[in-house]
């Protein structure tokens, strides 16, 4: 009898979950599974998918080399992530450090820093192509007074942070500056870090002589270190899948000259343009690899500075 | 204990919700005795509301099709499309503006007319369309989409700035390419040493235009060879890089990118930002509305004009032409009744005046001279003089980009090459930059052709 109730249980227990297992198994193991099949195959959506080996990765590895196609926008992906990662660390964190002050109207400059990241995405683009306008945007109005020739933004091909045009920023610069206006988002979490804190380690420092920036060196930091590592792996993830404002400053195509053209927005135009599902499908999976190999990494190396309770793991 | 008003709240908003759904379903209710023709394109705003006209009228007048437009955006179409299609449940007809035809085509997603109509009346189509409107249709022989709207580029200049700088009365025509070079030295400003006006800038995304006006060829359909590496392509290119060394490459990317979009008043060649601009027709109504606000103001009029493209070593081509096109993709459950409303929209059979109609309301360029010359486009085009030049250009043999598979990628490809050769102080190869491309895009075109297309793959089944 009591046997009988555990199976009914175990069953009842698996009717529960099953919409979950179906939308797992048709919505993430099928894709899954099919796109590392159509990888190796030639297949544009209306006829079946033709096996073709490693041609696509083959062709993938030449244009890494060439710097073409998908080498140019692995290195547009590579320059907006490593220059926007961490800019929008420094200044959530520094943003949070403020916003922890204990001072007049704390509440309102909470919300008012957190707002810009409740806009849509479609609108924060709208917004910043003509706040970045080279001509007529109001950056480049206050930017004539140190610039003899103002930057181009989303009208240029130029990297700012690069020995080729210093400090002559373009596309993806703009799309960088445009990422760090949703900051409310890690801002937030760090701010509920920061609260985390325990007060008697600041008090203990204190009686040692520590001043203010040794107190943030050597406590903040180091107790924010797992908030950091976190937000680190997500912002990874979060600059190879930008898409919406990508599409949207470019017209879709990665202009000018593909200087914004980043690796979602060129799987997506061979994908949905090109009719290339295999390629595409290929440049997913290559994608996929390299984000585990950096989320690897990450771990591996959190061993050295990221601080659970002021312990490394 | 009962809690009526959550109950009254509730049942309120299960009426609503059933009256919208009801409104709904009426509204879209195809007549019983009718055969339904579901019709995707993704015009909205004005542009929609001459669609919904025409479609009602076309209803209007038919005992035997019922045609339901849905309007959808543009960024996805083409992906809904290739689910609907290969789901089987794909629309009757659809407009699309891309360059597709060809590849699509190809990969028989598509239907071609012949396989929907008989072939006298596919003649008679070919016949009725202008011969630009004709070959943004045709591939391999057979017409595979019916243009529905031309748009033709020219190149608009401000009069007064014109007439200023040139001393002299502004030519009906320009004779060559460097007589526009040098009216576009001449209105080019600086005020304090920065730019402040352009006489004219090419824009990166014209080679397609200067190409063929300059004598070459993308595309060489007899041996099915890409000719990126034209001489007359790489010719266009380096007067197109001309520009750029005159003016800087700061100085071009700041004025050139995204001017061309720029809607309504904030057209450039408006603000006296451009002296010339290589521009399409649907900016005559721009320039017609600035007109009348100064002329309600009392302010000086300023007059604009437009000249085609100059004709350097033009061997009969006197631009690009692109445009909307109706396309019945393959599987349509009602491809006769397509026919039918394309029929009608286009003018053939009788019906150009309801076409002539069509164009005035949405200010579109004819596909065929009967609707072009007929009373009711007449009276239109007397009061609208400079679109009335748009339309006789239409007639000169304009060509388009390459009908042929994988010509998206060809033509973003060519686009960022020129936008690299004009946006960027680097000295660039153009020759071997084009011989590049060219390997490219025949690689990639081979490759497509090397598998066998939808149609043939059906058949096989």
């Amino acid at each position: 009898m009591a046997a009988e109730a555990r199976g009914i249980q175990r069953w009842s227990g698996w009717l529960f979950v099953s919409p979950w297992l179906l939308g797992l198994a048709l919505l993430f193991v099928y894709p899954f599974v099919a796109s590392l099949i159509w990888s190796f195959s030639e297949y544009d959506l209306l006829t079946s998918p033709r096996y073709i080996g490693t041609d696509h990765y083959e062709r993938i590895a030449s244009e890494i080399v060439q710097g073409k196609g998908f080498g140019k926008a692995l290195w547009n992906t590579f320059y907006y992530a490593a220059v926007s990662i961490p800019l929008s660390t420094i200044m959530a964190i520094c943003l949070a450090v403020m916003l922890n002050w204990q001072v007049r109207g704390q509440a309102i400059f909470r919300t008012l820093f957190y707002l810009p990241s409740m806009v849509p995405m479609v609108a924060t683009s709208i917004l910043w192509l003509w706040l970045l306008d080279p001509r007529d945007g109001m950056v480049n109005g206050l930017l004539s007074f140190f610039y003899e020739a103002p930057p181009l933004w989303f009208q240029g091909i130029q990297e700012g942070v690069s020995t080729s045009s210093p400090f002559q920023f373009g596309s993806k610069d703009g799309l960088t500056l445009m990422s760090l206006w949703g900051v409310g988002n890690f801002m937030l979490i760090y701010l509920a870090a920061l609260g985390d804190i325990d007060g008697s380690l600041y008090q203990a420092a204190e009686l040692d002589g520590a001043g203010s920036f040794q107190k943030f060196r050597h406590i903040t930091l180091p107790m924010l270190s797992p908030i950091i590592f976190f937000n680190l792996i997500l912002g990874i993830i979060q600059s190879v899948q930008a898409f919406t404002q990508v599409y949207l400053v470019s017209e879709g195509t990665g202009q000018p000259a593909e200087s914004s053209l980043l690796i979602s927005l060129q799987l997506f135009l061979a994908a949905f343009r090109d009719l290339e599902m295999g390629y595409a499908s290929a440049i997913a999976w290559v994608l996929f690899v390299f984000l585990a190999l950096m989320t690897w990494g990450l771990f591996r190396s959190s061993r050295n500075w990221v601080h659970y309770r002021g312990v490394r793991i | 204990m009962a809690r009526p008003l959550p109950i009254v709240i509730l049942l309120l908003l299960a009426g609503i919700v059933a009256v919208w759904g009801a409104t709904i379903s009426l509204t879209n209710e195809t007549p019983l005795d009718r055969e339904e023709v579901v019709f995707w394109h993704f015009w909205s705003g004005s542009d929609g509301e001459v669609v919904n006209d025409v479609v009602r009228r076309f209803n209007a007048s038919q005992s035997d099709y019922y045609v339901r437009a849905v309007s959808m955006p543009g960024n996805n179409f083409d992906m809904k499309l290739f689910l609907s299609i290969t789901g089987g449940d794909p629309p009757d007809l659809i407009n699309q503006d891309d360059p597709i035809v060809g590849d699509w085509a190809f990969r028989g997603a598509i239907y071609s007319m012949e396989e929907i109509a008989s072939v006298e009346e596919v003649e008679n189509m070919k016949d009725w369309l202008l011969p630009s409107a004709r070959s943004l249709g045709e591939y391999d022989g057979r017409l595979y989409a019916v243009c529905n709207g031309l748009d033709i580029r020219a190149l608009y200049f401000n009069r007064e700035l014109v007439e200023e700088a040139l001393g002299r009365s502004v030519p009906d025509e320009l004779e060559s390419i460097e007589q526009l070079d040098m009216i576009a030295e001449l209105c080019t400003q600086y005020t304090d040493g920065e730019l402040t006006q352009i006489g004219y800038l090419p824009d990166p995304r014209r080679l397609w235009a200067w190409g063929p006006v300059f004598g070459g060829d993308f595309y060489d359909e007899q041996n099915g060879q890409v000719t990126a590496s034209d001489e007359a392509i790489i010719s266009a290119l380096q007067w197109m890089q001309g520009y750029r060394q005159r003016l800087g490459a700061n100085a071009v990317a700041t004025y050139r990118q995204n001017d061309q979009s720029l809607p309504n008043k904030m057209f450039p060649l408006l603000a006296n930002r451009y002296a010339v601009i290589l521009d399409g027709q649907w900016r005559v109504r721009d320039i017609e509305a600035a007109q009348k606000v100064s002329r309600t103001r009392g302010e000086p009029v300023t007059r604009y004009g437009v000249w085609p493209l100059p004709a350097e070593s033009r061997q009969g081509k006197t631009g690009w032409v692109n445009g909307n096109v109706f396309l019945v993709p393959r599987h349509a459950n009602n491809a006769q009744g397509a026919w039918e409303f394309i029929k009608f929209w286009t003018g053939l059979e009788g019906h150009e005046k309801d076409a002539a109609e069509t164009c005035v309301a949405g200010g579109w360029i004819p596909v065929s001279k009967h609707v072009a010359e007929s009373l009711e486009f007449q009276t239109y085009l007397s009061e609208h003089p400079l679109f009335a030049r748009f339309v006789d250009f239409a007639a000169t043999e304009q060509v388009p980009t390459p009908l042929v598979p994988g010509a998206s990628r060809y033509y973003r490809e060519v686009n960022n090459l020129v936008q690299r050769v004009m946006y960027d102080d680097e000295v660039v190869d153009l020759t071997a930059e084009l011989n590049m491309l060219e390997q490219t895009m025949q690689k990639h075109i081979d490759r497509i052709r090397s598998h066998p297309s939808f149609a043939e793959e059906q058949a096989d089944e």
